[in-house]
């Protein structure tokens, strides 16, 4: 991969996009890597395990590149990619249960100031928090997964996922109860 | 008694809505342990981030996603080709045929009135452009058109807006033969 056209990375988002479609060599991979970690993220935290989330980004940029022209702007383009990406990961999860990994499988790398034991505790109960989320239902693993750790609106999720503010408050309301019950007595 | 509604609850455990706007809140145990239990699991829930990837994992990723997307470029164009209309062929072959007949019809006056441009034209002073070298595919054209006149070319419809298309769609099966036959004689004359 050649590295991103120095002019391009000035380039705000309208812009960038018209660049990609006028096929600017350098403009898809500039979008790849603005928006990579944001995908990724989305994208375990539905399936709770590096490699079914890696491959589900990579999934939603191709995605996001075949359908680059009905990209209207009216949303931003994180808002769009975000809706490719609960699609991709709402095909997945209908399909296939994904394991999810163990506390050992991940490769942390926080350099976090906390003792060792502090921080072995810390992973341990985001692992389990994690595992918990991705058993709920897939409507509302979606509600809570944009909600909390994208900063998405009700009204944007609503857009995303189809439905009323009213719905996806109800969703995110049953979310948080059977997350509750899935913990157990978990103590955070 | 009315409960609060699941969105009411949510409203207010994420701050959008004080506690005071539902007086029923200071008069329901099972709604302010729903609200309870909201907020617990709301800040449970905030404090887990994603485990952070091996630092090689991001450029790894893009790699990835610029080899899928390198890969269905090629694919994209034969299908966007594909997906042309098909009323374009017969149009293209139209206009071919055409500016074939204009091409021939400027070389080789049929019927020179006096007033028609094309008489205009070739007795002007285009000599030198008429002694430079030629295409030979228009040569070719010429010569299997040589002996036709404005009268029939006219009845085969190559004179008509639009109906050049007809003309070459619509020809008999003998019609057909004979300039798959003079084609084939062409062509091998040419040594193509």
């Amino acid at each position: 991969m050649t590295p991103a056209d120095p002019a391009l990375a000035d380039l705000d988002e309208a812009a960038l996009v018209e660049a990609c479609l006028a096929g600017r060599p350098g403009a898809f991979d500039l979008i790849v890597e603005r928006h990579r970690r944001s995908v990724y993220q989305l994208c375990y935290r539905f399936v709770a395990n590096h490699e079914d989330a890696s491959d589900l980004s990579q999934d939603v940029f191709l995605r996001a590149f075949r359908g680059l022209k009905s990209f209207r702007g009216h949303a931003s383009l994180s808002t769009w990619l975000y809706r490719i990406g609960v699609n991709v990961c709402l095909n997945r999860v209908s399909v296939k249960t994904p394991p999810s990994e163990s506390i050992e499988e991940q490769q942390f790398v926080d350099v976090c100031a906390q003792s060792p034991a502090d921080r072995l505790l810390q992973e341990e109960r985001g692992a389990r928090v994690r595992a918990a989320i991705a058993q709920l239902p897939p409507k509302q693993r979606a509600t809570l997964i944009l909600r909390m750790y994208h900063e998405m609106s009700h009204q944007e999720i609503a857009d995303v996922l189809g439905g009323s503010v009213g719905a996806v408050k109800a969703n995110f309301f049953h979310a948080m109860g059977n997350l509750k019950k899935l913990l157990g007595g978990f103590e955070p | 008694m009315n409960h609060l509604k699941p969105e009411e609850i949510v409203d207010i455990a994420e701050g959008t809505r004080g506690e005071a706007s539902a007086p029923h809140l200071s008069t329901c145990d099972i709604c302010r342990a729903q609200l309870r239990e909201m907020r617990a699991m709301l800040s449970t829930v905030s404090n887990v981030d994603v485990p952070e990837p091996s630092p090689l994992f991001w450029g790894q990723l893009s790699t990835r996603v610029h080899g899928a997307v390198a890969a269905e470029r090629p694919r994209r164009s034969w299908a966007d080709l594909w997906t042309w209309p098909r009323a374009l062929v017969p149009a293209a072959v139209g206009i071919a045929v055409i500016v074939a007949a204009v091409i021939l019809g400027s070389r080789a006056p049929i019927q020179p009135g006096p007033a028609a441009p094309a008489a205009a034209f070739n007795a002007g002073n285009n000599a030198d452009a008429l002694d430079a070298p030629d295409d030979p595919s228009l040569n070719f054209v010429a010569d299997l058109t040589a002996n036709l006149d404005w009268d029939a070319a006219s009845e085969a419809g190559l004179t008509g807006g639009g109906s050049a298309e007809h003309a070459v769609t619509h020809l008999k099966d003998a019609e057909l033969r004979e300039l798959a036959r003079l084609i084939k004689e062409e062509v091998a004359r040419s040594g193509a």
